[in-house]
């Protein structure tokens, strides 16, 4: 009933927050035992009963991890093909949805659908032929073959996401420049860019987040220590340094925390894509 | 002159989609009808799908691969569901319990792994520790149908609030003079539930699976990085097949057919996908 007393409303608040609270304790379980973990020593992660806090905090974990390759190598890497790869898809799907939203020819809908369609596609069943055609064209291990396969694989994603903004941008705003003795790449300098700005933000940042934790292209594309990223180093250290957990939840915070803090900073930004369903995970 | 300004627009992205997408695609169509060794191309017809089809492992994990998806579809979806309810009735705190239920989506498939494996680590783990007395101190991990539990469970954890925060938005378009006169008509709240809230988000719902579905059937990093497809094979998705066929094994061919299998099954779902966004 919805007609409800309110000592019926105080009991629905208690279980809904109730219930939404253990959710939430669940959800963040595991991030906050690596938290704590990364702060054991190593004799205190092998300790039995094994316990949640540690008994003495320490950095042990963290000097080991800024004594390996992670951090000169790997987080760098990753943020070179990532931010490269994001720059490159948001500019050249912009043109894309810009040309989408404003031109309507025959075909380009059509057009349109086979785009989406790709996206449809998972990373997984192109892998082989990434890896054979990489190799022959020498170019596996190199910063130019995550580029280019981010690149061509986020574009229908950001066509999509870029193409619904330009769709609610106003078209009477773009003929008002024009009549006003705009021209053409003026009305897309002083009207349209600053107006998509936003959009261009939401995208640029789903497609970041995305591409900094890629794995499966990075584990199979790249072979050379020094070409590797930092999902591919800490998948590494997952079996060099298997009892060591102090260290290997250090690098896993380490990783993790660039873009926690941009999901953090932009997080209304992720619930609303979100819930119009377009975000891909 | 508007044709040519939108072929300009648009030619740089498709010929990207082109190069990076579609001949990709196709070329694995070629090497799974073909044998390479010594770097020479050598056409083989049928042969690759032939010995794919005739193993049993490929079976063996098609059956995983539908566990495993089952599983996580009805959990992300079910689940999902219920906190996108808890959220949309209640009115404090709702971007704090958001935001702690994003954050699994924002962490790697790596760092996920790490943490999984490490709350079920057998001496050492937390979460098996905590398990012990009601399991019989046996190593979840260790287990055939315990590795595949951890890792459904990781896997719904990840993706858990792509269904509940896509629901949450079907939710808030339900009009809420509906439920005031249902209210009004004495309708319990089962009631109200199945023939207003149901019926506006079967739609978002339909759609939901058939996107989880997809990702089921192609998970992948997580897996690797939590099981690696173990213990022996009892966590090797057809997804996991198809990299430890190529990568451990280097059976490029084999691996291609595997791959255009996997295309076929995914272009089917794709395009029922697409059919119903049309009509959505």
């Amino acid at each position: 009933m919805l007609i409800r007393s309110k000592g019926q409303i105080i009991k629905d608040e208690i279980v809904t927050h109730g219930l939404l609270i253990f959710f939430s304790l669940i959800m963040i379980f595991p991030v906050a035992l690596s938290l704590m973990t990364s702060f054991k020593t190593k004799t205190d992660v092998m300790i039995l009963p094994p316990q949640f806090f540690p008994p003495t905090w320490t950095l042990e974990g963290y000097r080991k991890v800024f004594q390996s390759d992670l951090i000169p190598i790997y987080m760098p890497n990753s943020a070179i093909n990532a931010f490269t790869a994001t720059f490159l898809t948001v500019i050249l799907a912009s043109f894309a949805a810009y040309g989408f939203s404003r031109f309507k020819f025959k075909g380009s809908r059509a057009l349109q659908m086979g785009i989406l369609g790709l996206m449809m596609i998972p990373g997984v069943t192109n892998l082989v032929s990434y890896y054979k055609l990489g190799s022959q064209l020498g170019i596996l291990s190199t910063h130019l073959i995550m580029i280019l396969v981010y690149t061509g694989f986020e574009l229908p994603f950001g066509l999509l996401i870029l193409k619904n903004f330009f769709d609610a941008i106003p078209i009477d705003l773009e003929e008002a420049a024009k009549i006003d003795g705009c021209k053409s790449l003026q009305v897309l300098w002083h009207v349209i860019i600053p107006l998509s700005l936003p959009g261009v933000f939401v995208a640029s940042l789903l497609i970041l987040v995305y591409l900094w934790n890629e794995f499966l292209f990075a584990v199979t594309l790249l072979s050379a220590n020094e070409a590797r990223t930092a999902m591919v180093g800490l998948y590494d250290f997952q079996t060099s340094f298997e009892v060591a957990y102090h260290a290997l939840s250090a690098a896993s915070i380490i990783v993790l925390l660039p873009m926690l803090v941009i999901f953090l900073l932009g997080r209304k930004t992720f619930f609303r894509a979100m819930m119009e369903g377009a975000l891909k995970g | 002159m508007n044709r040519k300004i939108f072929i300009w627009l648009i030619s740089p992205t498709l010929l990207f989609l082109l190069v990076i997408q579609i001949y990709p695609s196709l070329y694995s169509w070629y090497l799974s009808f073909g044998k390479i060794k010594g770097g020479v191309y050598t056409f083989v017809g049928l042969k690759n799908f032939v010995r794919l089809l005739n193993n049993s492992d490929f079976y063996e994990s098609l059956g995983r691969t539908g566990v495993f998806t089952i599983a996580f579809l009805a959990a992300c979806i079910g689940i999902g569901l219920i906190v996108a309810l808890l959220l949309s009735r209640c009115t404090r705190f709702t971007g704090i319990y958001m935001t702690i239920i994003f954050i699994p989506m924002v962490l790697s498939e790596v760092v996920s792994g790490t943490m999984w494996r490490w709350m079920f680590q057998q001496s050492f783990g937390l979460v098996q520790a905590f398990l012990n007395p009601f399991i019989n101190n046996v190593s979840i991990l260790s287990k055939p149908w315990g590795a595949m539990a951890v890792v459904i469970a990781a896997s719904v954890w990840k993706q858990l609030a792509f269904t509940a925060l896509l629901f949450l938005g079907a939710l808030q378009t339900v009009p809420k003079e509906l439920f005031e006169s249902a209210a009004i008509d004495g309708a319990t709240r089962s009631e109200m539930f199945w023939k207003i809230t149901w019926v506006i988000i079967r739609p978002t719902v339909l759609l939901a699976s058939i996107m989880t579905t997809i990702r089921g059937i192609n998970a992948l990093g997580l897996i690797l990085a939590t099981t690696q497809g173990g213990p022996g094979a009892s966590t090797m998705t057809e997804a996991v097949l198809l990299y430890r066929t190529a990568w451990q094994f280097g059976r490029f061919g084999d691996a291609a057919a595997l791959s255009v299998m996997m295309f076929l099954i995914n272009i089917t779902l794709g395009a029922v996908y697409i059919r119903l966004m049309k009509d959505h």
